[in-house]
């Protein structure tokens, strides 16, 4: 029966009845205060790496990952981020060195998930909740996105194509072109955005794509000036948040991975002006507009 | 004056803040925050085209606004208590300099060299004058807010 209740009872323990625990050093008792702590790390790692994900700086996800550490008993926390690495290496004071690394993927901007996963994490450290509730929670803010076509996304595209085009000194025939090309964009954003992890190649193809377009939907005599759709469907693909988190990224002291955005965000402004002019000029041999 | 600004400029100023809307749903901003996003990106444009008005530099045309709308997106995230980053990447939107950059290109496809150097170095320079406009101003408010951070150190004392 005791043994039973012993995890159940661990979990819900705060942090005062968990610190008795301790007190009556037991080996069934430390056994499962290593695990605990193991636990926090995943948390806390599975946090960070969702908070990375979704355009958080490293500065936010290191301090992110100490101060959860911090908070459920102290001791020495060492995190190293980079772009697409997470190491914590925690000694507790209990005496358990725990190191748990995460390896980061793809990267889709979310800065409502950001938000939120900052919100949990002041949460966590305030009311310091068990590691399954802390699980439910994070599952909760990343899997909150609807399956299929979302219609705010596609008012996303709709909208700053459009508006660009014309505030780039379009007319409003531009702007219904650039709209066209940005619904375009987005089917294809639906349909191949998430198998791509090298984002670079991913820019090219589909600027290409997105060239080809702009100068149909002017054939088709909806655009007038290519030019004016172009940029329009430019604003779109142009990496500017990667380039934000760079500068930021330098400016907190994270130069190494400021390095891999910058260049990362440089390689695809030129992967977009590569992409737009193999469509010019593969589109200028063959018709003339 | 005010009028003569508005004539000139409204239809620009009114097209940004749509594409900044428009922005800030591609990149998921929590619904309640919209509104203060898409401020950021309007007074970042006024504040570009009143530089542009008073005949200021290249660099400081788009040093001035980025600035401004980083102190705004540093002041309104520590108000409602959300990351800077969700109010300044709209706020600086409508500053890319995407149609330089797509000129530039298209000078280089058509290979009239003559106008290629003038058209890169200014879309550098409108890069780096936005990119030093936020470091600016959220270097001072990052030495501010972690002014108490200590780092720890196994051996000797902490360091701050």
């Amino acid at each position: 029966m005791v043994e039973k209740e012993e995890p159940g009872f661990d979990s819900k323990t705060s942090q005062n009845t968990k610190q008795e625990v301790d007190l009556q050093s037991d080996e069934d008792k430390s056994q499962e205060m290593y695990q605990d702590a193991g636990l926090v790390v995943e948390r806390a790692l599975d946090i960070g790496e969702a908070m990375l994900r979704s355009g958080a700086e490293i500065l936010r996800v290191e301090d992110t990952i100490r101060r959860i550490c911090m908070a459920y008993g102290g001791g020495i926390v060492d995190v190293f981020t980079i772009l697409s690495l997470i190491i914590v290496s925690w000694k507790t004071n209990t005496g358990e060195n725990i190191t748990q690394t995460r390896r980061i993927y793809s990267y889709v901007t979310n800065l409502e998930h950001l938000e939120e996963l900052n919100a949990l994490s002041r949460y966590i450290c305030t009311e310091k909740p068990d590691c399954c509730e802390i699980g439910l929670r994070a599952e909760t803010i990343m899997c909150n996105d609807k399956k299929g076509i979302s219609k705010s996304r596609i008012a996303g595209y709709l909208m700053t194509a459009s508006a660009f085009a014309i505030f780039f000194g379009g007319g409003l025939r531009d702007g219904l072109a650039a709209g066209m090309v940005a619904l375009i964009l987005f089917v294809w954003d639906y349909l191949f955005a998430a198998g791509s992890k090298n984002r670079v190649v991913y820019s090219l193809i589909i600027s290409t794509v997105a060239g080809i377009a702009c100068i149909l939907t002017v054939l088709i005599g909806v655009g007038v000036d290519v030019d004016k759709v172009m940029i329009g469907s430019i604003m779109l693909l142009i990496p500017g948040i990667n380039l934000m988190n760079a500068l930021r990224d330098m400016m907190c002291g994270d130069i190494i991975t400021g390095i891999l955005r910058l260049a990362e965000a440089l390689m695809m402004a030129v992967a977009i002006a590569a992409g737009f002019g193999i469509a010019i000029m593969g589109m200028g041999g063959l018709f003339r507009w | 004056m005010v009028m003569i600004f508005l004539q000139k400029y409204l239809e620009m100023i009114v097209t940004s803040i749509i594409g900044t809307f428009g922005f800030c749903l591609l990149f998921h901003v929590k619904k309640n925050k919209l509104l203060y996003a898409c401020a950021g990106g309007a007074l970042s444009i006024i504040v570009y085209f009143v530089c542009v008005e008073i005949g200021l530099s290249l660099l400081m045309q788009n040093m001035i606004p980025a600035a401004v709308a980083t102190l705004y997106a540093e002041i309104i995230a520590r108000v409602v208590k959300a990351p800077a980053t969700v109010f300044l990447i709209p706020g600086v939107i409508p500053l890319t300099p995407g149609g330089k950059l797509y000129y530039t290109m298209r000078t280089i496809i058509d290979g009239n060299e003559s106008e290629v150097d003038g058209l890169g170095n200014e879309t550098v320079v409108i890069a780096l004058g936005i990119a030093v406009g936020i470091v600016l101003v959220s270097l001072v408010f990052y030495q501010i807010s972690h002014r108490y951070v200590r780092f720890q150190i196994r051996f000797g004392e902490t360091m701050k």
